[in-house]
C-alpha cells in the first residue's frame, strides 16, 4: 500500500506543477469546414473551404500584479489553396487592474460605427461578392502602443501608430517616405439599457474618420444600429477621388433556444467615386456540445460592384472549437 | 511629437494604477461590453486575426447560454448499456468545483467505478499491484462542501487480503495515508484556485 501512497503522491505533486503552467501557456484551436455557393457567372461557383487554426498564448502576472502576454498561432485558411500561415506574434500585451497596453503591432480605429456584417468567417472572406465602395484607411496598423482604460464606468481607447510600413520592429519617427503616423481614440459609456461608442482617427496621409455606435437589448435580443464616416485618399483600389465616404449599418442578434442563436445585419455605403452597395446578412447558428457549431449563412449584395460579384452567397457549414 | 509625448504621458499614468481614472475597474466595464457585443467582438478586447477566430469559434461552440455541452458519446453509451449500467455519471454539480477537479486528477491513473458530480462521491475500481497480487484497495472520496475549505473532502481507503480465492477485508486503518491523500486534494484544488483567479 505504501507504494500506492508513493505513486499517488508523485502524481499529485506532478499534477499540481502542470496546473500552475497551464496558466502560463496555453493552447487552443479550431477547424473550419463550409460548403459554399458564392457569387459568380455561374462557373466554379461552389466551393469546399476547410481550415485549421492552433493558437499558442503565453502568459504571465508579476509579483506587482502586472500581467504580460502574447501570442502566435499557426493556419491552414481555410480561404486559400494550401495557404499555412503564421500570425500574431508581433505585440505584447501588459494588463494592470487600471489598464491594458499593447505595445508592437496595432491597428487603429478607423471605422467605429461601421457595423452590419454578421455571417461567419468562410462566407465573409470568399464569398466573391466584391463591392466597389471604399471605406477606411489605406493602412490602418503599424508598430505603435495601444492603451485600453477605465474612466468610471466609460472605457477608454488610444491607439497610436508611429509607422505605418512596420510592425514589430522599425524606425518610430522615421523619415521614409510612407511611413506615416495615425492615431484613433474612441471611448464607449453606458446610458440605461444602451451602450454608446463614438470614436474619431486621424492620419499623416491625409485620411480621417469619425463615427458612433449604439447597443441595447431590445425584444429578447441586442440590435446595434452604427454610422461612420471615413474621408478617404485615392491610395484604395476602390477610390479615383478622394473624399467622404459614409456606411449606415445595423445588426440584430437574437437567441432563439440555449443553443440556437439568429442574427441579421443591413448595410448601407456610399464613397467618394458616387459608388454605393446595400448588404443584408443572416446567420443562424446552432451550438452541438463538444465545442462543435453548424450554421447557415447568407449574404446579399447589390449597387455597384466589380463584374459579377454581387447577387446572393450562402454557406453552410460547421466550426468546431479545442 | 505631441501624439507620441501624449501617450507617454497616459502610459505611465495609468501602468502602475490598479484602478483607472475616476475609480473605473476596467474588467468591469469590458464585461457590460460583452453583453452588448460579445467577448470576441468586444471593440476593447485585444486579438490577433486568428486568435479572434478562434474566439468567436469557441463563443459560438458555447452558444446562447454561454456553455459548451458535453458531446454525445456514442461509444460510453454502448459501453454503459452493455455493463447494465454499472458505471453511473451524474450531469450537474452541487459540489466545489476546485475539490471536485482536485479529486479527479489525484485518482486519474486509476479505474474509476462511480463518479458522482451530483453528490461529489468518486470511487475507484480495485486497485491490485502487481508484486503484490495478494491485496488489493480501493478509494473513496466524498467531496462534502460547495465552497472551498480544508474539511469540504472525506477520503477513504478499504483493502482487502486474499486467502484462498477469498477476498477478506484487511481490518487495517489507513488513517495517515487518507490524511495525506485529503491533503493533496487540498493542495492541488488550491492551486487551481489561484489558477482560475489569475486567468
Amino acid at each position: 500500500m505504501k507504494k500506492l501512497m508513493i505513486a499517488l503522491s508523485a502524481i499529485a505533486a506532478a499534477v499540481g506543477f502542470t496546473a500552475t503552467a497551464k496558466a502560463d501557456i496555453s493552447v487552443s484551436g479550431s477547424s473550419n469546414v463550409a460548403y459554399l455557393s458564392t457569387a459568380g457567372d455561374g462557373a466554379n461557383d461552389e466551393e469546399l473551404a476547410v481550415g485549421n487554426t492552433v493558437s499558442f498564448a503565453m502568459s504571465t502576472t508579476t509579483s506587482g500584479g502586472i500581467g504580460i502576454s502574447s501570442s502566435l498561432a499557426l493556419s491552414t485558411d481555410y480561404d486559400g489553396n494550401n495557404s499555412q500561415t503564421v500570425d500574431g506574434g508581433n505585440s505584447v500585451t501588459f494588463t494592470t487592474g487600471g489598464a491594458t497596453i499593447v505595445v508592437g503591432d496595432v491597428e487603429i480605429s478607423d471605422t467605429i460605427g461601421s457595423v452590419g456584417g454578421v455571417v461567419n468567417g468562410p462566407l465573409d472572406d470568399a464569398s466573391d461578392l466584391d463591392s466597389s465602395v471604399g471605406t477606411g484607411f489605406v493602412d490602418d496598423d503599424g508598430t505603435g502602443v495601444e492603451l485600453t482604460t477605465a474612466m468610471g464606468s466609460a472605457s477608454l481607447n488610444i491607439s497610436y501608430v508611429s509607422n505605418d510600413n512596420t510592425d514589430n520592429f522599425g524606425a518610430l519617427n522615421s523619415s521614409a517616405a510612407g511611413a506615416d503616423s495615425a492615431m484613433s481614440a474612441s471611448i464607449t459609456m453606458p446610458f440605461g439599457a444602451y451602450s454608446a461608442t463614438i470614436g474619431v482617427a486621424d492620419s499623416d496621409t491625409g485620411e480621417s474618420s469619425s463615427g458612433a455606435s449604439v447597443s441595447g437589448t431590445i425584444g429578447g435580443g441586442t440590435v446595434t444600429v452604427g454610422y461612420s464616416n471615413v474621408t478617404t485618399i485615392t491610395g484604395n483600389a476602390d477610390i479615383t477621388t478622394a473624399g467622404d465616404s459614409e456606411v449606415i449599418g445595423a445588426t440584430y442578434v437574437m437567441a432563439m433556444d440555449a443553443d440556437t442563436t439568429i442574427s441579421v445585419g443591413y448595410q448601407s455605403a456610399k464613397d467618394a467615386d458616387s459608388e454605393s452597395h446595400t448588404q443584408t446578412d443572416l446567420s443562424v447558428e446552432r451550438a452541438l456540445g463538444g465545442g462543435a457549431t453548424v450554421y447557415l449563412d447568407l449574404r446579399n449584395l447589390t449597387g455597384d460592384t466589380a463584374a459579377n460579384m454581387d447577387g446572393t452567397a450562402i454557406a453552410f457549414g460547421t466550426s468546431v472549437a479545442f | 511629437m505631441f501624439r507620441s509625448l501624449l501617450l507617454l504621458i497616459l502610459v505611465f499614468s495609468f501602468q502602475s494604477c490598479s484602478k483607472g481614472l475616476l475609480d473605473g475597474d476596467l474588467e468591469k466595464n469590458l464585461k457590460a461590453m460583452d453583453k452588448m457585443h460579445g467577448y470576441c467582438n468586444n471593440p476593447y478586447r485585444t486579438f490577433s486575426k486568428k486568435e479572434k477566430k478562434i474566439c468567436e469559434d469557441k463563443e459560438r461552440a458555447a452558444g446562447p447560454d454561454g456553455e459548451i455541452g458535453e458531446p454525445l458519446n456514442i461509444t460510453k453509451m454502448i459501453e454503459d448499456f452493455r455493463s447494465g449500467g454499472t458505471n453511473t455519471v451524474y450531469q450537474g454539480m452541487s459540489v466545489n468545483k476546485n475539490l471536485w477537479e482536485a479529486s479527479l486528477i489525484l485518482l486519474n491513473q486509476y479505474p474509476l467505478d462511480i463518479v458522482d458530480s451530483q453528490g461529489g462521491f468518486i470511487s475507484t475500481d480495485w486497485i491490485i499491484e502487481k508484486e503484490n497480487l495478494n491485496q488489493r484497495c480501493l478509494i473513496k472520496v466524498n467531496v462534502t462542501s460547495q465552497e472551498l475549505v480544508s474539511n469540504g473532502a472525506r477520503v477513504k481507503l478499504l483493502c482487502e487480503e486474499k486467502d484462498g480465492d477469498i477476498w477478506y477485508q484487511d481490518n487495517i486503518s489507513y488513517e495517515e495515508e487518507e490524511k495525506i491523500l485529503t491533503l493533496k486534494i487540498l493542495d492541488i484544488a488550491n492551486e487551481l484556485s489561484v489558477t482560475e483567479k489569475l486567468s
